[in-house]
């Protein structure tokens, strides 16, 4: 890669904040029409191709791709008791990570819980400071929303409709498709539109038995829509197509980046064009306000490791550091212009916090593949996706929007059934046997925006940086607990329907946050009083700031968020670029 | 011992603690004085227990006695059979002792240590022998009254079980035996095409 000299005494185009799927897209989509950018991520740039082990057999590993013995990640139930990282019980843990950081594979791409502290509610906080950020590591399911989503107040009247509709963004998930890839099969269903898919992934008998079943009662099962390139890119030499190999269970990255992540998919090929510098382990504690004009005029930013601050401008700022942190940035950036924090008038940054409530599912076995030849199932990017089916055509009493379900089956390297009771020679056969039988599945489903959900800063709490945290105001409401308790129910049936052996029945809902799905905090629409961006990401206040990232979100839908923030994130680009060029900005 | 009548865990483990206090005497040592209490009733040819197994090298923490014994018992928790080799084939005992010399929980460290003292209090007051000693049935037969009850979880013996259980099935599923010979695992090979229902042929 051709990698551009930071220069910190120079005015660039455009800072971006943050290098995950939006940083990483609005590098690549800037840089494409002749910015000049820099890019800030506050973590370090791993050697990423000795981090992300596909291949690693477990016996090769030190620790069995465990995490190393001084290094904890917090459990559900450590989640569910206030302060537990900080406190009591975990002095011997050395390094304590969030759920996501229990295998030693991911160890150095979610962020140290005791650097990065945060308050009130309880919150299942992943975060990934390294470039590329949680992309490195993601689930892959790369789904697309509908007027359904951005319309959807238009159909039960709850909340805001968003700025645009469906016509307007569907171009945009057109190019992040061609751009990067993904794989699935077409059903054109109206609440789940296709998109341009590579070749699709198989699904294994277990879940063409599913399949087959639903298709009776008008549910859809598809393939997994993985945001993984099956045919290859030609325009991009960082990555590689699927090769099937697994272990793609293990979710601790892709070696060959056949799943997309944001550093070979976007940052790379952006820096090629020569227009893109990258300063890693920039921690960004404020944006800075011209105080003449109001705007945005560059960031302070610490160095994550020599605590050295530094400032740097630009003509535009775009923020893209997750969900949170974007707004806690814009809240941490309050001037005499801005004293509620920068792109705050509305009041609404931090507010309108949603994203996806999981927990309940099922897992069972097909009966039928007991006992037969094990199979290779994990070499898929993901087994297979249930699409929506509650508040479609008809209304549920109980509750409003919809959830689906995420599932797999068959074997993995790891078997799945080691919690059989028993032990000795019966234990074993009874592992083996059943192995390549599994099926099970977990839904995700929409949390409403609603206003007193809120993240503020914390009066005392800092972090390591000494830039105050993040204090959570924030619960799953009535109209969630009520989609739970549907969601185990219908997952009950539907296995039962396809006549697997249902072995477990999970009713028990997540630690908010859980999903890694947070979205809302500084939402677009058209009125400034209650949105914080326009159509554009573009802040209301502040002409040449934009956040591009999932805290635009109007409201979470129960599609996994990734794809729609880049194709967001692209749209909005487009039109900054272009305004840019007008002098607009 | 009788295999028909059901055992009252909680009734008997009165008397047979009674057994072990009065061999253990008034001694009552930390854990390596135990293993050596076991060498010298086994009168094992092993070297002599005298020192702590802390002051050994960090991932060494059972004495020889000890790790027969967790072979044994992981052994008796997936043992071979004809299809492959078990939990001592696939050295799980070097694994689970490697896991607690490394680890930095004391608890779970005082947990082994005393799970392994009463294994084998509870085999000589079943089988009259220690559990190393006794043979594969009466093995079983110790771990099934355990796994009967595990959900006696107050009860150390218990959550020993449960937490050799746990280390044996980690340690054996993520080693070569248990991938490769035992799961014949089909990944980490590339593949030209992704295999599906219909290149298997008919499922039911």
């Amino acid at each position: 890669m051709a990698e551009s000299e930071v220069n910190l005494t120079r005015t660039y185009d455009a800072i971006v904040i943050g290098s995950g799927a939006a940083g990483g897209m609005a590098a690549h989509v800037l840089t494409s029409h002749g910015l000049q950018v820099l890019l800030l991520e506050a973590g370090k740039k791993l050697p990423i191709e000795k981090e992300l082990r596909s291949m690693e057999w477990p016996y090769d590993n030190p620790y069995r791709g465990q995490l190393p013995p001084d290094q904890h990640s917090l459990t559900f139930n450590e989640y569910t008791i206030r302060n537990p990282p900080y406190g009591p019980g975990f002095e011997k843990a050395k390094h304590l990570k969030s759920y996501v950081g229990s295998t030693d594979y991911v160890k150095n791409i979610v962020v140290d819980e005791r650097e990065n502290p945060f308050t009130g509610t309880n919150y299942a906080w992943v975060r990934a400071r390294c470039l590329g950020g949680k992309t490195n590591i993601w689930g892959r399911l790369a789904l697309r929303l509908s007027d359904y989503d951005f319309k959807a107040k238009d159909r039960d009247g709850y909340g805001e409709n968003w700025p645009i509709s469906y016509a307007d963004i569907a171009p945009y998930y057109d190019k992040v498709d061609l751009y990067l890839g993904i794989t699935g099969v077409k059903e054109n269903l109206p609440y789940l539109p296709d998109s341009i898919f590579q070749r699709p992934t198989k699904l294994n008998c277990a879940e063409v038995t599913l399949k087959e079943s639903l298709a009776k009662i008008g549910r859809v099962l598809t393939q997994y829509r993985a945001g993984v390139t099956s045919d290859g890119l030609k325009h991009n030499k960082y990555r590689s197509r699927c090769y099937g190999r697994g272990a793609c269970e293990r979710k601790g990255g892709c070696d060959i980046h056949a799943a997309f992540d944001s550093p070979t998919g976007l940052i790379y090929p952006a820096m090629d064009t020569g227009n893109l510098a990258l300063r890693t382990n920039a921690v960004v504690r404020e944006i800075i306000v011209d105080p003449q004009t109001g705007k945005a005029s560059g960031v302070h930013f610490i160095d994550n490791q020599t605590l050295r601050d530094y400032a740097v401008r630009a003509k535009v700022v775009i923020v893209a550091a997750s969900t949170l942190e974007s707004a806690r940035l814009l809240l941490l950036s309050k001037s005499r212009q801005h004293p509620n924090g920068l792109a705050n008038s509305s009041g609404h940054v931090g507010h309108n916090f949603c994203e996806h409530i999981m927990g309940p599912g099922v897992a069972g076995r097909a009966k039928n593949l007991v006992g037969k030849q094990p199979t290779l199932d994990d070499g898929r990017p993901g087994g297979f996706y249930l699409t929506r089916f509650r508040n479609l055509a008809e209304k549920h009493p109980k509750f409003i929007r919809g959830y689906g379900f995420e599932g797999g089956s068959g074997s993995t390297m790891f078997p799945r059934g080691t919690d059989t009771h028993g032990f000795g020679a019966a234990f074993k056969e009874e592992v083996r046997k059943n192995q390549g039988a599994f099926v099970g599945m977990g839904a995700f489903g929409e949390v409403l925006a609603r206003y007193e959900n809120y993240v503020d800063l914390d009066p005392a709490v800092k972090d390591k940086w000494g830039i105050p945290a993040l204090r959570f105001h924030y619960r799953f409401g009535d109209n969630e607990h009520r989609m739970a308790e549907d969601m185990k129910e219908t997952a009950q049936e539907m296995f039962e329907a396809a006549g697997f052996e249902i072995t477990h029945v999970s009713s028990r809902v997540l630690t908010e946050g859980w999903s890694i799905h947070e979205l809302g905090t500084a939402r677009m629409g058209s009125d400034p009083k209650t949105s914080v961006l326009n159509q554009f990401q573009q802040s209301h206040d502040v002409k040449n700031l934009f956040v591009v990232d999932g805290s635009a979100f109007v409201n979470a839908s129960c599609q996994n968020p990734t794809w729609t923030i880049m194709a967001l994130c692209w749209r909005s680009c487009d039109y900054l670029a272009d305004e840019f060029k007008k002098g607009n900005l | 011992m009788p295999k028909d009548n059901p055992i009252d865990l909680r009734q008997d483990r009165r008397q047979w603690l009674k057994t072990s206090a009065s061999v253990l005497g008034a001694t009552l040592l930390p854990m390596p004085a135990v293993a050596a209490e076991t060498t010298q009733t086994e009168a094992a040819p092993a070297a002599p227990q005298t020192k702590p197994v802390e002051s050994k090298a960090a991932a060494r923490f059972f004495t020889p006695a000890q790790h027969a014994l967790v072979d044994e018992l992981s052994e008796t928790i997936i043992p071979a059979d004809s299809h492959s080799g078990g939990a001592k084939a696939a050295k799980v005992a070097d694994y689970i002792e490697q896991f607690l010399g490394e680890s930095f929980d004391d608890a779970q460290k005082s947990l082994w240590r005393e799970g392994l003292r009463l294994i084998d209090v509870m085999s000589r007051h079943y089988n009259g022998k220690s559990f190393v000693d006794a043979s594969p049935d009466d093995r079983i037969a110790v771990l099934t009254i355990l796994s009967d009850h595990d959900q006696m979880t107050d009860l150390p013996e218990v959550r020993f079980f449960l937490e050799l259980k746990r280390l044996t099935v980690r340690g054996y599923y993520t080693s070569k035996i248990g991938i490769h010979d035992e799961l014949e695992y089909k990944g980490n090979r590339i593949l030209q095409e992704y295999v599906g229902c219909d290149d298997q042929g008919a499922a039911s």
